[in-house]
């Protein structure tokens, strides 16, 4: 039977989320933004290069003048309102009794959501990741400090870039389809995502640290954003880093499909 | 897949037939019973939803078969629009259950094609055009992209297609609800009070096409606080006050359980003329001023009346028996009920209620009838 494929509804809920204009204003403006961001990073870095000093040389990192924490936490805000909205935007409107009355599964419109969002906000950080690399490099490669793809830990590096925005957008749906409602979902996406694990630092205790290690920004700052990895126990290991990657989306997403299917709307 | 029986009646996009991509005969067993198309039938079944102390809506049990515009009936607050998300699975009975094509609702994949349902204009996103709206639903459910223009032409949006629904009207956003409901070309409907905030030439709209969508043959549910909005529209009637069924009969046999057929009169001499009515038997009630309201006389025999004992009428109209009153004399005792007390504790504290339907309940409540309610049904 034709009716009810999971591509309709791929289709469906991909028409929903470009069918609202702040779709596009956010993801446009914001892609743009970053980039410009990294452009303007980068060129005062090349203009101020002669009178850094050789100290300052010796630290110079060429991918954070690309995207720096500051980037980050703009990718992870935008991609985590993106995703709650998309789910809020059903319940506070209403939408969402007459999208599960044409489509009564409710497993797979909430299946059919992730995966639009995921798809969308990857695409939109690997553009963002590769942007932002080689607007900044064109410019760095004028000081010969320009690092490239080749380089230890730079894939590494540009590949965690991008992913912030899905991890980020599939937490915010989680969270949007907890609270249900606009301005307690944005609020809680800024606080959880970024701006509690902003104050986060190695510790002396060791349970802190590893509690630590398994928030995406936290981990990001500390290992997967950098180059090259320090060995600490203290900090969190790539392969540790990867898995709070994977835990956040999946955990969020097994929230979704289970808040969705079991409360009345 | 369900689609109508040849036979029943005109399809109703019979001009622009869907494309029966992959059907798939449903499993029956049997013949379908007596002329009805069992496909069609909403069965509501010991339905029951409470919120914590509050019961919403009380072992509902009927049936609404297709071909007939079947109006659901019920004061404010007696727990249709309930009623009518549980047969749609968007709340879960606590109790019973409800299923359309005899099956619940929710193991449907494709919603639209089996039911269209307007439950409530306003849930929309107020950011889509109308057409983007439609679009995703339509998408959804694997319909052609042709079938948005084709009901948003049905409902008389097509100018507006691409102006975002924020800007729309309440009747614009019901028009575009009914649209919405048209998209599957469904076997049955359901309409949540579908004319609240249509204009005058909008309701009668409406109630033509509910009419036309029965008489293709389709099951149509449509509900209302207002008596009067169904005394055109709708063949049968189900009545609920408090959650509980009142009556599940033809409109004809609700409209017979009001007071009988009546005669208004006015005259300048009230006073005189009533004594003389009553005393051919008719009974009267002054209804303050010159008019009285005389039951058991006909409207002829009071004009005679009149006439010869020279007393001047200015106004002489027979009334129908009136659904109205019908429904009001039968919602009142439960009306009543609900505002002196909502839970069982305070049942037994009731005083009589002047409807047997009633202290009848009121009786169940304070011997804890629920007990024996099914909860087979629970999901």
């Amino acid at each position: 039977m034709s009716a009810g494929r999971f591509r309709d509804l791929l289709v469906a809920e991909w028409i929903k989320l470009w069918s609202l204009r702040s779709t596009a204003w956010l993801v446009g403006l914001g892609t743009l933004a970053i980039v410009a961001f990294a452009a303007q990073s980068s060129l005062n870095a090349y203009q101020s290069w002669p009178g850094f000093t050789a100290m300052e040389k010796a630290m110079f990192s060429p991918l954070d003048e690309a995207f720096s924490g500051l980037s980050a936490s703009l990718l992870m805000i935008g991609a985590g309102s993106l995703g709650a909205l998309t789910i809020v935007g059903e319940y506070a409107t209403g939408l969402i009794r007459t999208t599960l009355v044409a489509v009564p599964a409710r497993h797979r419109v909430v299946a059919a959501k992730l995966t639009v969002v995921a798809v969308v906000t990857l695409a939109t950080g690997a553009l963002i990741s590769a942007g932002t690399f080689g607007v900044s490099q064109a410019i760095l490669s004028g000081r010969g400090v320009a690092v490239s793809l080749g380089d230890p830990g730079v894939l590494r590096v540009l590949a965690a870039n991008a992913l912030l925005a899905p991890v980020a957008a599939l937490t915010g749906m989680g969270i949007g389809a907890l609270l249900r409602h606009t301005a307690a979902a944005v609020v809680t996406v800024c606080a959880a995502l970024v701006i509690v694990p902003t104050f986060f630092r190695p510790t002396v205790h060791q349970w802190l640290d590893d509690l630590y290690a398994l928030v995406p920004f936290y981990v990001w700052r500390v290992c997967l954003g950098l180059p090259q990895v320090r060995e600490d126990p203290a900090l969190p290991t790539v392969a540790g880093s990867w898995a709070a990657f994977a835990l956040w989306p999946l955990a969020a997403a097994a929230v979704t499909l289970i808040v969705v299917r079991r409360r009345d709307v | 897949m369900t689609r109508f029986r040849p036979g029943i009646g005109p399809r109703a996009y019979a001009r622009r037939p869907l494309p029966r991509r992959g059907n798939r005969p449903t499993a029956r067993c049997g013949p379908p019973p007596s002329g009805d198309n069992v496909d069609q039938v909403i069965e509501v079944n010991g339905l029951t939803k409470r919120y914590g102390a509050v019961t919403a809506v009380h072992d509902l049990t009927f049936t609404v078969r297709p071909g007939h515009v079947t109006g659901f009936l019920g004061p404010n607050g007696a727990g249709k629009s309930t009623t009518l998300r549980m047969i749609v699975g968007l709340n879960r009975p606590t109790a019973g259950g409800a299923t359309i094509d005899g099956r619940p609702f929710a193991r449907h994949r494709a919603g639209l094609r089996h039911v269209g349902a307007l439950l409530d204009a306003a849930d929309v996103h107020g950011g889509r055009t109308a057409a983007a709206h439609l679009r995703a639903l339509a998408a959804g459910n694997g319909l052609p992209r042709r079938r948005v223009s084709e009901v948003l032409e049905e409902v008389g949006l097509e100018a507006v297609a691409r102006r975002r629904i924020g800007g729309f009207s309440l009747g614009m956003r019901q028009r575009l609800g009914i649209a919405a409901a048209l998209l599957g070309d469904p076997p049955v409907l359901l309409f949540d009070e579908p004319v609240n905030g249509l204009d005058p030439e909008g309701v009668r709209w409406a109630r033509g096409l509910f009419r036309r969508l029965a008489a293709e043959g389709r099951t149509v549910l449509v509900s209302s606080h207002l008596m009067s909005e169904m005394e055109n529209t709708a063949d049968r009637l189900v009545v609920i006050g408090r959650g509980e069924l009142i009556a599940e009969e033809s409109l004809a046999a609700f409209a017979a359980r009001g007071a009988g057929a009546s005669v208004v009169v006015r005259t300048p001499d009230a006073a005189e003329l009533a004594a003389v009515l009553a005393l051919e038997g008719g009974s009267v009630r002054a209804d303050g001023g010159d008019a009285l309201t005389v039951t058991g006389l006909s409207a002829a025999r009071i004009g005679e009346l009149a006439h010869q004992r020279r007393i001047m009428l200015s106004e002489l109209a027979p009334r129908a028996a009136s659904l109205e009153q019908a429904f009001m004399e039968l919602t009142a005792g439960r009306a009543d009920y609900r505002a002196g007390a909502r839970t069982d504790a305070h049942a037994g504290h009731q005083p009589g209620h002047a409807t047997g339907h009633a202290t009848g309940h009121q009786t169940d409540h304070a011997t804890g009838r629920r007990a024996g309610a099914p909860s087979g049904g629970a999901r």
